[in-house]
């Protein structure tokens, strides 16, 4: 694992799947690389395989045939439970749907994942207190995910999926089932965390959220259509026409 | 096991607390009727071993009229020793005005080598105190005897002896009072020969200890062919065994049917459960895979939490066991489950749970880790559904009708999860409909005769003339009880004289027909098995001396000495044998009571006892029955637990369309009652419907086993069978309604979650 070995790179990743015998392709032929560091934001419209894209990246679904290398690392050759142990240290996951675990509190959602890791119940304690408080959750600790808001359940997910410092976040539409106070909220935790150095790869079709990051892929029927940068002056100010474009606040 | 997946597992069990209970309650039922069963089988509960071993007891008692001679009985091949002979005469004990016979027979102060009772309270006989008896534990207790407790005797000779009892002492010599009588006391020599004193109205008794038990049979014949016809009657170490036996056999063979359908049914639940709680929580499992959790800790962790909570069951119920064959058995000496039988209980049952939790488990591993919103199972109307629509049925119930069989498999194991219970239930109605049969209709199961009187000091003539005279007797009818020699058996049989050719006492004939002869004969399934004869054949016996050669025309049911009874007319008999009756067996008028009849007749100066329904020595077994029912009960509310945690979870997405559809929150709730309904339905008439059909076959077998005979099987009568069909699905609606209500209610969320 060399230092300049991208957090994600995708090589000619196919998926197609079989649908009453007949091949229905999602993803044809995908290359992607994401650097550490990098906020990717994936769009398109529904159908266009960026869900799918997603999945795949972080092991949750099969790809058909294609390269994927996390870490500078072959992946796609490895088992589920190989997937599995890739995911507990390397990969974080937000969903659409926040799938928070509705038996367990809270603190424990946030601590399981550490917990899985391996770490001591007093470290997984300790940064689920570091995470709840940075959330703004510390209250809610012993609350069940049922008794939450859906901005604060999908807070939860956040913390979550940054209790074991992932090398990569992967987030599936995560404000896609939020209003649009709660949708800010999110965004401006997902600004900090990269801010802090976090690789991420968020999955959109919300174009004012896919503004916040570094750079936009846009997929059209399985295929990258476009790929560029956006600049956003808040960060790496390079100037231009992006500038006009200001969102937040 | 990972700290996450111990956290997990905590947080699941706490969410599911009142399922994980049932779950160890059932298993923990289940367990206790299979150890118990195990107990009563084993005869864990038969203390003659252990009297047999610790008294170094005699194989075989053979009662002459004359003393033997020892030295003759001890140098027959296959005995090793001998025990006695002691003289032996019958006699009366008078207790709080009440007469009961008593055997006593006479023993030395030393406790001789084979043969020896076993002292348990008080003392052994001293030659100083001649008014000293010793009395058998069983009887003892029967009468409230204890030592230092002072009795009266009246011999033969109608003399009255001030007796003490010095002590109570167990023995394997004999059966158990009041199944083995009369009851038994040991005296000194002297005293019998006080009570006692004329030789020819006592028997003589010796005891052979053999070389090897399974020479029983060969030794006897032995011994009958060199005593010539001196031997009255013999008696050996396997009837004593069986007497001690019986009863709990029928009841561990009870027990061990129902334990094993219990368990079947247990691990069906028990599979059901797991199966349905993890399809509901695919989300939930999908999840934690996304988090990291590989397939195998999946499977470990759902393993580990349905599978620990078997074992706990299992804990549990070993535990009961154990608490049950020393408390509730406590009548009897219990020797504990040995550990081969209690450890193939506990890891078979371990095993099959375990599998049982295993398969849905390996289920749940295979889940991608795609946490996707659930698919609807693929429905299809079904049969019963497009009959609903074509009989224009309300919409709830054609909608429910098709939820009931989208899953096949899981509507086929709910179904079937709830017959098994319910079959098991009705057996358990049928026993009790058997067991009010025997006590509303002693009749039918050969009781016709609800008193006996003896004369007493009376003629038998007066005694039958009193007895007639009172308003509530009916008829009366002479009986004698005489013990027969049968050649080729090493042992004697009961034959009863009772009614005569012409007035026969009127028996329940299961098959054949009465005596209409005197040649003629009807006897019990147990003497038919004693000598493997059928109906039809001939039996050549020999009573009191006299042979007699009959033909058995019919069986009858026979609730008395395990069914080895033989019953011919008063008039086969030799004279001297017959007459006069010893004694009259009264039927009552219908509705009369038996108690008052007995009092009036007790105050005429007779002597009268009432005839033991057997359905009071197996009053028990309503005991188990009613424990069993909780337990199947248990069972089968799990199943619907699961059923309807499935069901709603399969149709949370169409709540939505139904009431978007214009359904109001009463239909929609009626529709995934209907969903589960209709598989209770299902199951409990397919259950109830099993048990009415094998119910009275069943308890025929085991009647058949007892020595009573076949025919004593009743169905449970419709009404119970309607009420308790009834009960158990208006039940299961009343559980499977507070949810549907509860989900009817609630805001349908549009989107998952």
């Amino acid at each position: 694992m060399s230092a300049a070995a991208p957090a994600v790179r995708a090589v000619n990743l196919v998926k197609i799947y079989q649908t009453g015998g007949l091949p229905v392709p999602a993803v044809r032929g995908v290359d992607l690389t994401v650097e550490a560091g990098e906020f990717v934001a994936i769009m398109g419209p529904s159908g266009s395989g960026k869900s799918t894209l997603v999945h795949m990246l972080g092991g949750l679904d099969t790809r058909t045939s294609g390269e994927i290398w996390i870490e500078g690392t072959r992946a796609d050759t490895l088992s589920e439970s190989g997937w599995a142990l890739l995911r507990r240290r390397n990969i974080g996951f937000v969903f659409q749907f926040f799938n928070l675990v509705d038996n367990m509190t809270v603190a424990d959602n946030v601590e399981l994942p550490a917990l899985l890791g391996g770490s001591a119940p007093r470290h997984a304690r300790e940064r689920r207190e570091y995470l709840l408080g940075e959330l703004g959750l510390t209250g809610k600790a012993d609350a069940a995910p049922a008794q939450l808001s859906g901005g604060e359940q999908q807070r939860v997910a956040l913390a979550r999926a940054l209790a074991n410092h992932p090398r990569v976040l992967l987030a599936d539409e995560p404000t896609g089932n939020l209003d649009s106070r709660n949708t800010r909220d999110v965004l401006r935790l997902l600004g900090e965390v990269h801010r802090q150095g976090q690789t991420i790869v968020l999955v959109t079709h919300d174009a004012r959220v896919a503004g916040l990051a570094d750079r936009v892929v846009t997929l059209l029927d399985g295929q990258i259509v476009d790929d560029g940068a956006v600049g956003l002056p808040r960060r790496r100010t390079k100037g231009g026409p992006g500038d006009v474009v200001e969102l937040r606040g | 096991m990972n700290a996450a997946e111990v956290r997990w597992l905590r947080a699941d069990l706490r969410a599911r607390r009142a399922q994980a209970l049932l779950t160890v309650l059932a298993v923990a039922g289940i367990v206790t009727a299979l150890i118990t069963a195990a107990t009563l089988l084993e005869d864990g509960t038969n203390p003659w071993r252990g009297l047999f071993a610790r008294g170094n007891g005699a194989h075989v008692w053979i009662h002459t009229k004359d003393t033997p001679d020892p030295a003759v009985l001890r140098g027959l091949d296959g005995v090793t020793d001998i025990a006695g002979p002691y003289r032996s005469a019958p006699a009366t004990l008078v207790l709080d005005g009440k007469k009961i016979p008593v055997t006593l027979r006479e023993m030395s102060a030393t406790l001789p080598a084979v043969g020896r009772p076993l002292v348990r309270e008080g003392a052994w006989l001293d030659p100083r105190v001649p008014s000293g008896v010793v009395v058998e534990r069983s009887y003892a207790r029967t009468l409230g005897l204890r030592a230092g407790t002072a009795f009266t005797v009246i011999g033969l000779n109608g003399a009255t002896h001030a007796l003490k009892v010095a002590g109570l002492a167990e023995s394997g010599d004999q059966g158990f009072y009041p199944e083995w009588t009369p009851g038994l006391a040991w005296t000194l020599a002297g005293t019998l020969d006080q009570i006692e004193p004329k030789l020819g109205r006592s028997e003589s008794v010796t005891g052979l200890r053999l070389a090897d038990s399974g020479d029983t049979s060969l030794v006897v014949q032995r011994a009958i062919t060199t005593l010539g016809g001196q031997v009255q009657r013999v008696s050996t170490w396997r009837e004593v065994e069986q007497s001690m036996e019986l009863d709990n056999r029928l009841l561990g063979v009870l027990l061990a049917l129902f334990g094993a359908a219990g368990l079947v049914a247990a691990v069906l639940a028990i599979a059901n459960a797991t199966g349905g709680r993890v399809l509901t929580q695919r989300r939930d499992i999908a999840t934690l895979k996304s988090l990291g959790f590989t397939r195998r800790q999946v499977v470990r962790m759902l393993v580990i939490e349905h599978g620990s909570l078997g074992l706990a069951g299992i804990v549990v119920g070993v535990l009961c066991g154990r608490l049950i064959t020393v408390y509730a058995l406590a009548e009897t000496v219990v020797v504990p489950l040995s550990s081969l039988p209690l450890l193939a209980i506990a890891l078979g049952t371990a095993a099959v749970v375990l599998v049982a939790v295993w398969l849905p488990a390996w289920r749940g591993g295979r889940t991608p880790p795609l946490p996707a919103v659930p698919a609807p199972p693929r429905g299809h109307l079904s049969r019963v559904a497009r009959l609903a629509f074509l009989v224009r049925l309300p919409p709830a119930l054609v909608l429910g009708a098709r939820d009931a069989f989208t899953r096949r498999l899981p509507a086929f194991l709910t179904a079937f999860g709830l017959a098994i219970p319910m079959m098991m239930i009705t057996i358990g109605l049928g026993y009790w409909a058997t067991l009010d049969d025997f006590r509303s209709h002693p009749e039918q199961v050969g009781q016709a005769a609800a008193l006996t009187v003896r004369p007493a000091s009376l003629t038998s003539e007066e005694a039958q003339r009193l007895a007639l005279a009172d308003p509530d007797v009916v008829a009366a009818f002479p009986g004698a009880e005489v013990d027969a020699l049968v050649p080729g058996q090493t042992r004697t049989v009961r034959a009863r004289a009772y009614g005569t050719v012409s007035d026969p006492y009127p028996f329940t004939v299961v098959d054949g027909r009465l005596f209409r002869d005197r040649g003629e004969a009807v006897a019990g399934q147990g003497l038919l098995d004693l000598l493997h004869v059928s109906v039809g054949d001939r039996v050549r016996l020999t009573i009191g001396g006299t042979p007699l050669i009959v033909r058995i025309v019919g069986r009858v049911l026979e609730p008395e000495q395990d069914g080895e009874v033989l019953s011919v007319p008063l008039d086969a008999l030799a004279p001297k044998d017959a007459l006069p009756p010893q004694y009259y067996g009264l039927v009552l008028r219908e509705g009369a009571d038996a108690g008052a009849v007995r009092s009036r007749l007790q105050g005429e100066g007779l002597e009268v006892s009432q005839v033991v329904n057997p359905a009071d020595r197996l009053a028990v077994i309503r005991v188990i029955i009613v424990g069993l029912v909780v337990v199947l009960a248990l069972i089968g509310l799990a199943n619907l637990l699961t059923a309807s945690a499935v069901g709603l979870r399969d149709h949370a997405q169409d709540l939505a369309v139904l009431k978007a559809m214009g359904l109001t929150p009463r239909q929609v709730a009626a529709t995934l009652v209907t969903g589960t309904g209709l598989l209770v339905v299902l199951g409990v008439a397919a259950g109830a419907g099993a048990g009415a059909l094998v119910s009275a076959g069943l308890i025929d077998l085991q009647g058949a086993a007892s020595g009573m005979g076949a025919g004593i099987g009743r169905a449970p009568g419709p009404a119970t069978l309607l009420l308790a069909m009834a009960t158990a699905v208006g039940a299961a609606l009343l559980v499977a309604l507070i949810p549907a209500r509860r989900a009817a209610r609630a805001r349908v969320p549009v989107a998952p979650r």
